[in-house]
Order: C-alpha cells, then structure tokens, then sequence
C-alpha cells in the first residue's frame, strides 16, 4: 500500500518543493534566453535588439541559466544526482519502450513495458538538455568574453553552433510541453502531486519502489527495535 | 542610383586633411576617426618605395558587417555602407566580420564611415572629398568614378607600370575605388577580400532554418497534440471502468 499525504489521498508526491524551484529558474530563464535570442535571428524583431537592452537581458537570464546546476546541487544534492545519474542509465525495459515511442507519442501509454521515476524518453531528453546546454554555455562564454581572440571565422563557427543547440533545445521544448499536455502532466510541476492511477501507469516500476519503501516502514515501525 | 568614391593613391600626399575634416564634419568623439592614414615604406634603401594606406571603409557591395548585423544599424544605400548608430546594439558582430578591419566599437556602439549620408543629403559633398587639396578623392555616380579612376590609372602607367583600379571585383564591388599605383598588399590591402564562409552560412541559412524548423514543429506538435490527448482521455475511460491490464500481463496470466 502506498502512503498518501494528507489532502493528496489520490496523488503521490513526484516533485518536492525544491526540485520544482530549480524548474522554474531553468524554465523562466530558458524562455528569456529565447525570447531575447530571437530579437538578434529573426529579423523582423531586430529593432527590438538595438541599444542592448536585450543583450542586457540576454546576459542576465544567462546567469540564471547557467547557475542551474549550482542552486540544484545546492538545494537538493540527492535529487540531482540522481537526475544525472537516471538520465544515463538504460535498462531492457527502456530500450523496450523507446522502440515502441511511436505508440507513447499518439497518446497510448497502457502497454508501454513498465517504467521507473523517469520513462526512457525523459532520460533521453534530460541527457540532451544536458549535453546541449554544455555546448550553448561554452559557445555562448565564448561570445561573451572573448570574442576578438575567436577571429571571424571562430566567431560565426561559435555562433552557428550556438544557434542549432538552440534549435535542438527549442524542438525539445516544444516535445516537453507536448507530453505534458497530452498526458496532463503539469500538476508535477505546479502542486508536486500526480494522480496515482496516472504514476501506476506511466511509472509503474517507480510506483512499486515506492511500495516497498512504505511496507518497509510500516515493518520497521511495529516491530521494536531489539535491544543490543 | 550608385555612389562611389575615388581614392587616387597616386595623388594622395598624406597630408592628413581628410582625417581632419572629416573628423570635424562628423562630430566626432574624442578617440573616434573613420580615416586613418598609415605610412607604408617598402623595399632596401636606396631603393625605396612608399604610400599612404587610407584605412578607411571601402563600402563592399557584398558587405560582410551588413550580412552579420543582426539589427540593421548597418545596411546598404546607394551602393554605399551606412551606419545609424542609434540603431546599433554593440554586438560586435562586425568588428569580427569585416575584412578590412575598419568597424570598430566607440562608446559601445559600432562606428565607421557612412560615406556622409547626412551631407550629402543635404546637398553637399563627403568632408573629406571637399577638403582634398591634392584632387585624389572624389566622389559621384559609380559610372563617373569608375571611368575617371580608368583614365588616371592609364594616366600613371608611365611612372607605374603596375597602376590599376582596384575595387571592381573585390566584395562584389567596392564604393571606393582606388587607383593603386602598385600591388595593394604593399599597402597591407588585400587583393581578395572574404567575407568569412561560415558568417555567410549562419545567417544565411542557419538562421531562417532554426525559425522555419521551430515554426514548423510547434504548428505539427499543435495538431499532434490534440490527437493525442484525445486519444489517452479513451485509454483512461477503459483503466478506470476495467483497471490497468498491460497486454505483457494478460499474455502471462494466458
């Protein structure tokens, strides 16, 4: 059985506070960086770029972006190592499910093979926010503080590999919120909660692990401890 | 219609008046010049050979600070490089790009010759082609200037035999037209200026992909999405009136 907290008695807690504030600088300073990045591509909003005042804007969200991991690690060690680690980590049953995405894709999750905390497609995706975000921090500094020692040809090589890890980050976006919405999943995110028949479906390994934690101390918890 | 300038080499005596008027015209700030004369001295003595290299913007047609700027503060008009400063972000973009080497960042902003746009409008002539008192600059329809710049090279064939114009090929074309007495790398110019291949390609193709790809994707995940939902909403009705049975699990129970 699992415990539920009181008020949630449907729900299982998936996000604690701490992790979900560490989202919520990742997410609101990756919209400013987009939004302020795409003044200077899109030539249409360029206007909105001179004076610096988005390149001001630009830096500024930056830093919030970049200290991502320092506040994660800061404010919840475990979880963030258990991030790094999981998004890394591929059993058969991941590799069963993402050879069957296309049925996960369109909305289908009741015979996806069972998952653990994070289904094979959010571990894919985190190793990619992952791994981008390195190449979009490293060629961004790169712009920022030392752009005459990069010459011309560094310079745009460094801004158009800037530019499609933007791209590839963007077209992860749009895939975050897709499932999301089609799974109806933002509660996660906002309360912390999810319903558990939506955890025991999409995240039945996990749903079970959480299981056995409880039996666990509701054991350890009628038998007394023996005296040493 | 095109402008152009003419810069006989030949003629100019490094007399630093352009640098000056045009400084002066201009308003510009303390540190801030678009001409800087450099004197260039070559060979062994006694056999000694030297010039003037004008360090100024040589207005490409194919412009490679135009094709970086993401704002627009740089642009072409007339077949000459303008720069609304106001416009300008600081990027930095173009000091990088330029082949020449002539943006350079004043105050934060971008700064270079914009060929007088203002004068000229009003009427008048670029300061430094006014105040030349030797005749090696000028300035008028590309046409005129390309013919004159044709007729004084011929004209100094005699003292040069390698005199010509330079500026009708490189960047597309230049604004500024010079007649070069001898090899322009004598003078530090090159003699094919690039604009940087990638800096083509990231504007060029690059970005417009990365809006296109994006634009596309959201409009498709859009349309997908409500599929989808829909879809899950049905799965859902049939786990709630029956309870969650994997097709894995009723093949084992089978």
């Amino acid at each position: 059985m699992l415990q539920h907290d009181e008020g949630h008695e449907l729900e299982v807690l998936r996000y604690r506070k701490r992790p979900r504030i560490v989202h919520a600088i990742l997410a609101s300073s990756f919209l400013l960086l987009l939004l302020s990045g795409l003044v200077i591509l899109w030539p249409a909003l360029s206007g909105i770029a001179a004076g610096g005042f988005t390149r001001w804007l630009h830096r500024v969200a930056a830093i919030g972006f970049m200290s991502v991991p320092f506040v994660y690690w800061i404010a919840d060690r475990e979880g963030a190592k258990e991030l790094m680690v999981d998004s890394f980590k591929y059993d058969r049953d991941d590799w069963r499910w993402l050879k069957r995405i296309w049925s996960y894709l369109f909305g289908h999750a009741a015979n996806m093979p069972k998952q653990g905390r994070l289904n094979a497609g959010q571990k894919l995706h985190h190793a990619a926010v992952m791994l981008l975000s390195a190449s979009i921090v490293i060629t961004g500094l790169a712009m920022w503080f030392f752009m005459p020692s990069l010459g011309a040809t560094g310079q745009a090589w460094a801004a158009v590999i800037h530019d499609i890890s933007m791209l590839a980050l963007t077209l992860l976006l749009i895939g975050h919120l897709y499932f999301t919405f089609v799974y109806k999943a933002i509660s996660g995110m906002t309360t912390g909660y999810v319903h558990e028949v939506d955890a025991r479906l999409e995240h039945a390994k996990w749903v079970e692990e959480l299981e056995e934690e409880a039996a666990v101390e509701a054991d350890s918890e009628s038998t007394p401890t023996p005296a040493i | 219609m095109e402008y152009a300038f003419l810069l006989d080499l030949g003629r100019c005596i490094g007399c630093q008046a352009c640098v000056a008027s045009c400084k002066v015209g201009n308003e510009l700030g303390e540190g801030q010049q678009y001409i800087e004369l450099i004197e260039k001295t070559n060979g062994e003595f006694p056999n000694l050979t030297g010039g003037w290299d004008n360090h100024r913007c040589f207005h490409c047609a194919d412009a490679a600070c135009v094709t970086v700027c993401p704002t627009g503060a740089l642009f072409k008009e007339d077949g000459l490089t303008r720069l609304e400063r106001d416009v300008c972000s600081g990027c930095s973009y173009c000091t990088e790009a330029c082949p020449y080497d002539i943006p350079v960042m004043y105050e934060g902003k971008s700064s270079k010759c914009d060929g007088c746009a203002a004068t000229v409008s009003a009427g008048g002539s670029p300061w430094c082609v006014g105040t030349c008192p030797s005749a090696a600059l000028e300035y008028g329809p590309r046409e005129v200037i390309q013919a004159e710049a044709h007729k004084r090279a011929e004209a100094m064939r005699d003292r040069y035999p390698n005199a010509h114009v330079y500026g009708e090929t490189q960047a597309g074309g230049l604004g500024l037209l010079v007649v070069m007495p001898d090899d322009p790398e004598l003078l530090d110019i090159p003699i094919d200026p690039k604009t940087p291949f990638m800096a083509d390609a990231w504007q060029k193709v690059v970005q417009p992909a990365a809006v296109g790809i994006t634009l596309g994707t959201a409009v498709l995940a859009g349309a997908a999405a409500v599929i989808s939902r829909r879809n899950h909403e049905q799965e859902m009705v049939v786990i709630e009136a029956e309870g969650l049975v994997r097709d894995s699990e009723k093949s084992e129970e089978g």
